[in-house]
């Protein structure tokens, strides 16, 4: 509306003062962000290591011909990009039923409820990783003593074997799911009751109406979970960072990283892979926003907003 | 008549599904709770048996010790014997392979009882024994109080950091016309997404090499005073939905814009900014990645997860200590969302992350 008047001394001085307030996120970017993100590039360059870094040589493309034929960095970009695909349909799955369910009105402490359902999200991973090692103990485990030994199966030999790790991911996965379960439930429950009598008595079923009203009206929480989800699995700034295991995460890439930093030392390799990581999130990303274009709702004013 | 008989009846029966429909749904989500939180049953279970109450392969799940009797100043494990007319707790006197002599707890002067068969074949009585060794065993490890302080300490300055700059920068991209700002707010947006590998390396060498802050808290404190990008989503979303008439308003008072930021905007956004200063409160009582990197050499600042996580690796590792350990760094942020659980993400509607 004021855009139209010609008054751009006004506009101008209302630009730098908003520009004022964003300074500190600028700074920061910068700062901890861009600096960084194009010192790895430099680093990627060279031979750069942890205990001899001043017989750095720039060795131009060598660590990217490296990366090409490291199968351990292919395991860790599909391992990551797997769990990505397995983990996440997963929690969201999960999600969106329990928020569904809590927003019946039959349901008696609603509040006390979701605060033990969103509990588990805020455990470290340290101490989730204390818990499971003691349940799946092989002499006094719980996993043997309640589940594997009743039915006759063979007992699980410890955390670390394929099974053990199965089960530690599965619990990983399933107790993060507090931020989009309580995301997804908000936003269940600002959808106008008004549509859901209007489809009632058109003769739409329960199903048809979680189909054709709800989950249209959720997407923009739906895609919001996604992007937390997507950014958790491959460590970014999650909306709940639960710190990591051990300095390790369960993110096979990222593992992969880690330890080309600080058991190899070799920082300009580890920059490479970091790179590469830093490529590959970014592109599915960028494909997942440009699919939210055909199937997240936007509200009318919101897309005319021009802010 | 009739008619206002049948419609009586089936308002009952409504009630009645109404009820089984309502228990059915309430218990659905109570076993949900059960199944979902077993694990932690286990670290409670656990961290109250003492390392022989643990070790014990025939004991009960629960906490539990075998039963005990004195005899003649003796000590006597109580057994469970199968006698004629059924099995009794008795007291074992003198253990033997064919034949073996008990005395009855409940009536010790009735003397010594003699059973025919192996004594190993009998199976010991427990009580239910709480032990909480273990804590204190762990507590004396480790500084609580001190620990404690720090963590307090990080996880606060870190929170007046971060909610200053998230809600300047909130306020900067929800109520400006900023040219560009658009393309700003896509960049903030794909921050979020940035993986903390690929920054790591560069941010290590700024803090120990060029600014020497290794072995003080500024690594782990100072960024979050440039804010961040997920929180000023959150908060910016709540901004712009209330309505702007009220700052205009308070701009023909004369406010400028800090004024109306503290007097209109943030009191109307009391659970966002509840709810982010919880979330940030959980990631820094988590934190052990910073903490482990920057705290290593000065163990006087050392955090409480970071202590918990390398007590466990040096002194531990006995699967009851370690849930001693879970229990212990998982209680105060677990305290805090129960206690803030009114606050905590009530209403939190996201409309669209690109816009």
């Amino acid at each position: 509306m004021t855009a139209s008047h010609p008054r751009p001394s006004r506009q101008q001085q209302e630009g730098y003062i908003g520009l004022l307030f964003l300074l500190p996120w600028i700074l920061g970017f910068l700062l901890f962000k861009a600096g960084p993100i194009l010192a790895a590039l430099g680093f990627s360059l060279t031979d750069f290591k942890m205990l001899s870094p001043e017989s750095t040589r720039f060795i131009g493309l060598e660590n990217y011909i490296r990366l090409i034929g490291d199968s351990n960095a292919g395991a860790g970009i599909f391992g990551s990009i797997g769990y990505f695909i397995t983990t996440v349909p997963l929690q969201l799955a999960v999600a969106l039923a329990l928020a569904a369910i809590f927003t019946s009105d039959r349901l008696k402490n609603r509040r006390f409820l979701r605060t033990l359902f969103f509990m588990p999200s805020i455990i470290s991973a340290t101490a989730i990783f204390f818990v499971m090692i003691g349940l799946a103990d092989p002499r006094t485990g719980w996993i043997n003593k309640l589940f594997l030994e009743p039915l006759g199966l063979p007992p699980m030999q410890s955390l670390f074997s394929a099974m053990g790790f199965t089960i530690l991911l599965m619990v990983m996965a399933l107790w993060s799911i507090g931020p989009g379960f309580l995301i997804l439930l908000s936003a269940m429950q600002a959808i106008p009751q008004e549509i859901y009598e209007a489809a009632r008595v058109d003769g739409a079923g329960p199903v048809l109406r979680f189909v054709s009203i709800t989950l249209p009206m959720i997407s923009p929480a739906i895609f919001f979970t996604l992007v937390v989800n997507l950014t958790g699995v491959f460590g970014g700034a999650v909306l709940l960072d639960r710190g990591y295991l051990f300095s390790q995460s369960l993110s096979p890439m990222e593992s992969y990283i880690t330890s080309m930093m600080f058991d190899e030392g070799e920082l300009g390799y580890a920059s490479t892979l970091a790179w590469a990581m830093f490529v590959v999130t970014m592109s599915i990303t960028i494909a997942l926003f440009r699919s939210a274009r055909k199937w997240v709702y936007f509200p009318e004013e919101e897309r005319h907003d021009d802010l | 008549m009739t008619i206002f008989k049948r419609s009586d009846h089936s308002r009952l029966s409504l009630q009645t599904w109404e009820f089984t429909g309502t228990a059915l749904v309430n218990l659905f989500v109570w076993l949900l709770v059960v199944v979902y939180l077993f694990p932690l049953s286990y670290m409670v279970v656990t961290s109250l048996k003492n390392r022989e109450q643990f070790l014990d392969p025939n004991a009960p799940l629960y906490p539990a010790e075998r039963m005990r009797m004195t005899y003649q100043g003796r000590e006597l494990i109580v057994y469970q014997v199968p006698l004629q007319g059924g099995s009794h707790p008795l007291g074992l006197l003198k253990a033997g392979r064919v034949s073996s002599q008990f005395v009855d707890p409940e009536n010790p002067e009735a003397g010594i009882i003699t059973w025919e068969g192996n004594w190993r074949l009998l199976r010991a009585v427990y009580q239910f024994k709480l032990s909480t060794s273990n804590f204190s065993e762990f507590m004396s490890g480790l500084d609580p109080a001190l620990l404690l302080k720090n963590s307090l300490a990080v996880a606060l300055i870190g929170e007046f950091g971060v909610l200053c700059s998230s809600i300047m920068v909130a306020y900067g991209f929800s109520r400006f016309r900023i040219p560009g700002g658009k393309y700003l707010f896509l960049l903030l947006i794909a921050t979020i997404i940035i993986p903390d590998s690929i920054t790591l390396i560069p941010t290590y060498f700024m803090y120990v090499r060029i600014l020497d802050w290794n072995g003080t808290w500024l690594p782990l404190v100072v960024p979050h005073f440039f804010s961040s990008a997920i929180f000023v989503f959150l908060l910016r979303q709540n901004f712009k939905s209330i309505p702007k008439e009220l700052d205009e308003a308070a701009m023909l008072d004369g406010a400028g814009p800090v004024r109306i930021l503290v007097s209109i905007i943030l009191p109307q956004s009391i659970p966002t900014v509840s709810t982010v200063a919880l979330l940030h409160f959980f990631y820094a009582w988590n934190e052990i990645r910073n903490a482990s990197l920057y705290l290593g050499i000065a163990p006087q600042l050392r955090t409480f997860a970071f202590s918990v996580q390398t007590f466990q690796s040096f002194f531990g590792g006995t699967p009851e200590m370690l849930q001693v350990g879970a229990l212990v760094a998982m209680s105060a942020p677990v305290l805090v969302l129960f206690l803030a659980q009114r606050l905590f993400m009530q209403d939190m509607v996201i409309t669209g992350m690109e816009k």
